[in-house]
């Protein structure tokens, strides 16, 4: 299969809105403001933080706030120049900062964003673990949701013939993300279903 | 409804590096724009991060709620219009109108064999 037809591709799954269990999006948003719009998206890799984070962005621009995002990976203790930049450059209280990957800062630079953020009119951070800023919501995923997600993608038909839901989430750890990138590679033939690794039958029958 | 369209010279949507792409743009629109332009983009597809590359941008001046202008674009002399199992690299033109990113698109394959590569894995010889 052609990388441009995978359904898995990385801008399809991109596309996917976030599917918030528990709270409705109003609740979600008055329990921000009540925490005067200072808190945390927490959750382990693949849980849809990031997704979620830009979701909650149109929502607040939605309501006349203006968002400046910037994204840290993998041993980003410090904030670049361009990011400071981003963040503080001109703040008002219609400034809501976020900050996703804020776990990986070093204590100082965090000090500096949470001093820095109070001219803004928010900070809203997502975090590998709870206590930087009060959990505004914790991101969990399912089994169930991962089979939704791919039966939007693929259809209900198709999904049968790929590994259950099940078995993905077990497999991945809840990592949501690194399921659907073995989707990836099982659509494109770059691996086999490990059902036909071992040569033992699949369950769907593919 | 809105409608925003390309159409290039007898439908043609393959093309040589280096070749000329002619054609018009058409649109209706419900809400007046601010400014529309058309645009010669490739961008990538597949199982990692996306990049784009707008080429050339074509503004149309002056746009009416409903109209018509012709273009013409050269074409670079790359990249190709490729796929493998990884990535995939697409050539698109695309009208877009602002305010509200109102956009038509129309995809093209840009190659000297006036087909998209297909690229094929590498087994080395045993």
């Amino acid at each position: 299969m052609r990388a441009r037809d995978n359904p898995f591709a990385a801008q399809r799954l991109a596309a996917i809105p976030y599917r918030l269990s528990g709270p409705t999006w109003e609740e979600l948003l008055d329990r921000l403001a009540a925490l005067r719009c200072r808190a945390a998206l927490v959750g382990p890799h693949g849980r849809g933080k990031t997704t979620l984070l830009e979701e909650l962005a149109r929502r607040l621009e939605g309501r006349g706030l203006r968002t400046r995002l910037v994204t840290l990976h993998e041993g980003d203790r410090r904030l670049s120049a361009a990011q400071r930049g981003t963040l503080f450059r001109g703040l008002t209280a219609r400034d809501v900062l976020l900050v996703d990957g804020a776990e990986q800062l070093g204590r100082l630079a965090w000090l500096e964003v949470r001093t820095r953020s109070r001219a803004a009119g928010g900070l809203v951070i997502t975090s590998h673990r709870p206590g930087l800023l009060p959990t505004l919501h914790e991101c969990r995923t399912t089994p169930e949701l991962l089979a939704g997600i791919v039966a939007d993608l693929v259809g209900g038909e198709e999904a049968g013939r790929l590994p259950s839901a099940e078995e993905l989430h077990v497999r991945h750890g809840g990592n949501v993300r690194d399921a659907l990138r073995e989707l990836y590679d099982l659509c494109a033939g770059l691996t086999s279903s490990p059902a036909a690794r071992t040569g033992s039958p699949s369950p769907r029958g593919r | 409804m809105e409608q925003i369209q390309i159409e290039t010279r007898d439908g043609a949507t393959v093309f040589a590096p280096g070749e000329t792409v002619e054609g018009t743009a058409s649109w209706q629109l419900e809400k007046p724009a601010r400014s529309i332009e058309l645009r010669l983009f490739w961008y990538t597809q597949g199982k990692g991060n996306q990049d784009v590359g707008v080429v050339t941008t074509v503004p149309f001046p002056d746009p009416a709620l409903q109209d018509r202008r012709s273009f013409s674009i050269p074409l670079p002399a790359g990249p190709y219009s490729f796929s493998g199992k990884l990535i995939s690299l697409i050539w698109a033109l695309e009208v877009v109108a602002e305010p509200g990113a109102r956009a038509g698109r129309l995809e093209i394959v840009v190659s000297p064999w006036r087909r998209e590569v297909v690229l094929q894995p590498h087994f080395p010889a045993v």
